[in-house]
């Protein structure tokens, strides 16, 4: 199996990173508007605070709008398409792209329920990741 | 008196399926056929506007050095698809305020389809980090996002959207310089190979090499059915921030003062080009720039037909969708075919009498949806 792009680790997505390595959903709050933020900022894109805290999302959300991509054009997913993309709202109203793993493609709808794959599958796979709920 | 400035010129190379030579060829070949196009030539140009994904580590100040000239006025676009219409209105801003007299905005890449994903690998940051580890499929997994997304909000159906498709190829028949120009029917377009479901091939835009170039210079540099004035022009870019896959642009927020500043509205135009890296952003497109109500597109494509001859008349070349897409020359192709039919010159797809049209640019894919809008309205000057 050839392995999956991995996202690049810098000082502002490392709290995200470690997190999900441990197969937590951690995102961003403004202490100034108190909105949760993703993907990880430097500073809050609502109003610019930069006093910014992590803190673990409930890991649940639902579909927005999804799609069933045939082509990646990357062979680490051939054996597993179509890759089930979804745009999902988290609990927190956060948007995010992520995908759908362990669910036939036609059983996928908007407006399901989602929540993050339990470890250890969480280990497989470089970001966030969800299954239906 | 004050002098008009304006569209004085454009040029397009061929297009073909993988590069057959390097970028800054295309490049110069382009600026050369608008430039001739214009009766002008090297010793005329003092202003350099470039837009092509592929150009970095170069940039409009080393384009300046490879093409011999020197310039007091260097831009690189910053907004994809919808750059090539912010770079005219650089220009001509630069024009009017004494910093140059004739400035070639000039866009295009050697894409192909491997080329397309690598680069969008590597489009952006929050690209690369958060979408490219999911398989997220590049442009056409996104989109597909947006498409799902109009399906069931709006109700639109697949056929409302194939008949976009299948009326730009009508147009593309009759231009030689389209990589599709093989007609093409609705069970075509309806059955075509499922790519990232609901897209299918031809809702898709073919990566291909090739750049288009435009002169923006006073109109009186050339002759009167030459010169193409430009009505009004707005960009708005990041609209709405916050969003992955939103169903507007930020042409939903310059629209009005577009018109206003034309003293138009948008009935009054003969002709759209607008940017169609898939038709559902053709569609965001029209609603946002105010060809029908929110929400209203499933019967306003299901009312039109959208041949150079149909009732409304889009992307008259043939648009990406058949012509292929050039990277960032995909924002230059509909300036090119708008100042084509404005001078009179689009051949056999030529609309009859035309004498102004709206060109609109999209682009620029953030994390999930385009990010960049601009919009001009130009017309035959004659």
């Amino acid at each position: 199996m050839s392995t999956y792009p991995q996202p690049h680790e810098d000082a502002i997505n490392a709290p995200l990173l470690a997190a999900w390595r441990e197969g937590r959903l951690a995102l961003q709050r403004c202490k100034g508007c108190g909105k949760a933020i993703f993907y990880p900022r430097p500073m809050c894109p609502h109003c610019w605070s930069e006093a910014l805290e992590w803190f673990d999302a409930s890991g649940r959300g639902t579909i927005v709008a999804y799609s069933l991509v045939f082509k990646p054009h990357n062979e680490a997913f051939d054996a597993e398409l179509p890759v089930i993309l979804v745009e999902v709202e988290l609990e927190e109203k956060a948007l995010m792209l992520s995908r759908i793993v362990g669910a036939k493609p036609d059983a996928v709808r908007s407006g399901l329920k989602v929540k993050l794959v339990p470890m250890p599958d969480a280990k497989r796979y470089p970001l966030p990741t969800f299954c239906l709920a | 008196m004050e002098r008009e400035i304006g569209i004085v010129g454009y040029g397009q190379t061929p297009y073909t399926k993988r590069a057959t030579q390097p970028l800054i060829a295309y490049l110069g070949e382009a600026t050369r056929r608008a430039l001739a196009s214009a009766g002008l030539g090297r010793a005329d140009v003092d202003g350099l506007a470039v837009g092509a994904f592929q150009l970095p580590p170069d940039n409009a100040v080393t384009l300046a050095e490879q093409f011999g000239i020197t310039v007091s006025f260097a831009w690189f676009f910053t907004a994809g698809g919808a750059g090539s219409v912010s770079a005219v209105m650089a220009a001509m801003r630069a024009i009017e305020a004494g910093q140059a007299d004739v400035v070639v905005c000039v866009a295009g890449d050697c894409y192909d389809v491997g080329a397309h994903y690598r680069l969008m690998g590597n489009f952006n940051q929050a690209l690369s980090n958060y979408a490219l580890p999911h398989g997220f499929g590049g442009p056409n997994g996104l989109f597909a996002l947006v498409t799902r997304k109009h399906m069931e909000r709006y109700g639109t159906t697949r056929e409302q959207f194939g008949r976009i498709c299948v009326g730009q190829r009508a147009s593309a028949v009759l231009n030689d310089n389209a990589m599709l120009r093989s007609p093409m029917t609705m069970d075509d377009y309806l059955n075509a190979r499922m790519i990232a479901d609901p897209l299918r091939l031809y809702d898709c835009v073919l990566p291909c090499a090739g750049a288009e170039a435009v002169v923006v210079a006073a109109l009186d540099r050339v002759p009167k059915a030459k010169r193409v004035r430009v009505r009004a022009a707005r960009e708005q870019h990041n609209h709405p921030p916050g969003e992955v896959a939103p169903l507007h642009i930020g042409a939903a927020l310059f629209r009005d003062r577009l018109y206003a500043d034309a003293g138009m509205g948008p009935q009054d135009m003969q002709f759209v080009q607008a940017y169609d890296d898939y038709p559902v952003m053709v569609a965001i497109q029209l609603e946002d720039l105010g060809y029908f109500g929110p929400g209203e597109a499933p019967s306003f494509l299901a009312k039109h037909s959208f041949a150079w001859n149909g009732s409304f008349p889009l992307n008259t070349g043939g648009g990406q969708l058949s012509c292929g897409q050039t990277g960032a020359g995909g924002g230059m192709i509909g300036l090119w075919e708008a100042v084509a039919q404005l001078r009179h010159e689009a051949g056999a797809r030529q609309i009859k009498g035309v004498t102004r049209g709206l060109v609109s640019g999209y682009g620029m894919v953030g994390y999930g949806h385009g990010l960049g809008s601009a919009a001009i309205i130009l017309e035959r000057a004659a």
